[in-house]
């Protein structure tokens, strides 16, 4: 029987982004754009990519990582404020095992003619799965990715 | 404009029930047991409730307190091991407006022949409509209510 676990833990990060707020904002919300920016790594091989971006609406990001492991994301939003907040609960999944659900707070306000982006992540990381910061170093991975897309 | 704003919190709840971890945990997995102590306190009325306890389910239940605005809690199930474990992620809206977004781990450990039962929720609580005090006290008044119901 696996030994079951569950260790709760929350972290915030923040950019200021050269970009309104409504093109922030449309950065999660167009399908076409998050697919530009809300990837793996370089050896991640994508299997499977849909998003119904609306309350209540789920998003699922599957992929196969360079070592051969296939995660999967899987979201539910709970609250959207064009603009503005998006929060969603997501489960993350290695090898179809559950490791983690999360609560993820995304903050955008004017920030001179930009954005700041306030990401706030409450996880909880479970049977004894070892996150060790990795979530948070992705996660700001995923926000220097996002700032590359609006650049464009 | 409405004035925007989280207020991210996590607090945790201990009980010791006399009851073993399957029958707490059926007092979750059961609608018609849930009901009882989560729905029906003295002075709430029930609009509905309906719950599809399983994992990626969803749970909704409407009620008023004493003839009030219109409360809502939309629950949907992200992790449930049998007799161990249940996370859920849920909103509370009053009339149109979300109060809060909710990542909550319940875990159930045996202990002598009862149960010690853990509460934790992580919460984002919106636009000063909600705070963590007041809910805390209101999953104490809950988790008393659960406790009455395991002895009926």
């Amino acid at each position: 029987m696996t030994e079951r676990s569950a260790t709760h833990g929350t972290f915030t990060l923040e950019r200021i982004y050269d970009a309104a707020p409504a093109r922030v904002f449309k950065a999660w919300a167009d399908p076409a754009i998050k697919a530009r920016w809300f990837v793996g790594p370089s050896d991640w091989q994508l299997l499977e990519r849909s998003i119904d971006f609306r309350i209540g609406g789920k998003e699922r990001l599957s992929g196969r990582k360079g070592s051969g492991i296939v995660s999967t994301f899987d979201a539910v939003y709970h609250d959207i404020v064009p603009d503005q907040r998006i929060i969603y609960c997501y489960d993350m999944r290695l090898d179809g095992v559950h490791i983690s659900a999360s609560l993820a707070t995304v903050q955008l306000t004017p920030a001179g003619a930009g954005t700041r982006l306030t990401f706030t992540e409450q996880a909880v990381f479970l049977d004894g799965y070892d996150d060790s910061g990795s979530r948070e170093r992705g996660t700001r991975i995923l926000l220097e990715q996002l700032g590359g897309e609006l650049q464009r | 404009m409405a004035e925007r704003s989280v207020t991210h919190t996590t607090f945790t709840l201990e009980r010791s029930y006399d009851a073993p971890p399957a029958k707490v945990f059926k007092a979750f997995a059961d609608p018609a047991i849930k009901r009882r102590w989560f729905v029906e306190g003295e002075g709430w009325e029930v609009d509905e409730f309906v719950s599809d306890f399983k994992t990626g389910g969803v749970e909704r239940s409407r009620f008023r307190f004493k003839g009030g605005e219109p409360i809502r809690n939309d629950t949907s199930y992200h992790d449930i091991v049998p007799n161990e474990r249940i996370i859920f992620a849920y909103t509370m809206t009053i009339g149109e407006k979300r109060i809060s977004a909710s990542l909550a781990t319940c875990e159930f450990k045996p202990s002598g022949a009862g149960t010690q039962f853990v509460f934790t929720e992580q919460g984002a609580f919106l636009d000063g409509l909600d705070s963590a005090g007041p809910r805390e006290g209101g999953w104490k008044e809950l988790l008393d209510a659960l406790g009455r119901s395991l002895k009926s």
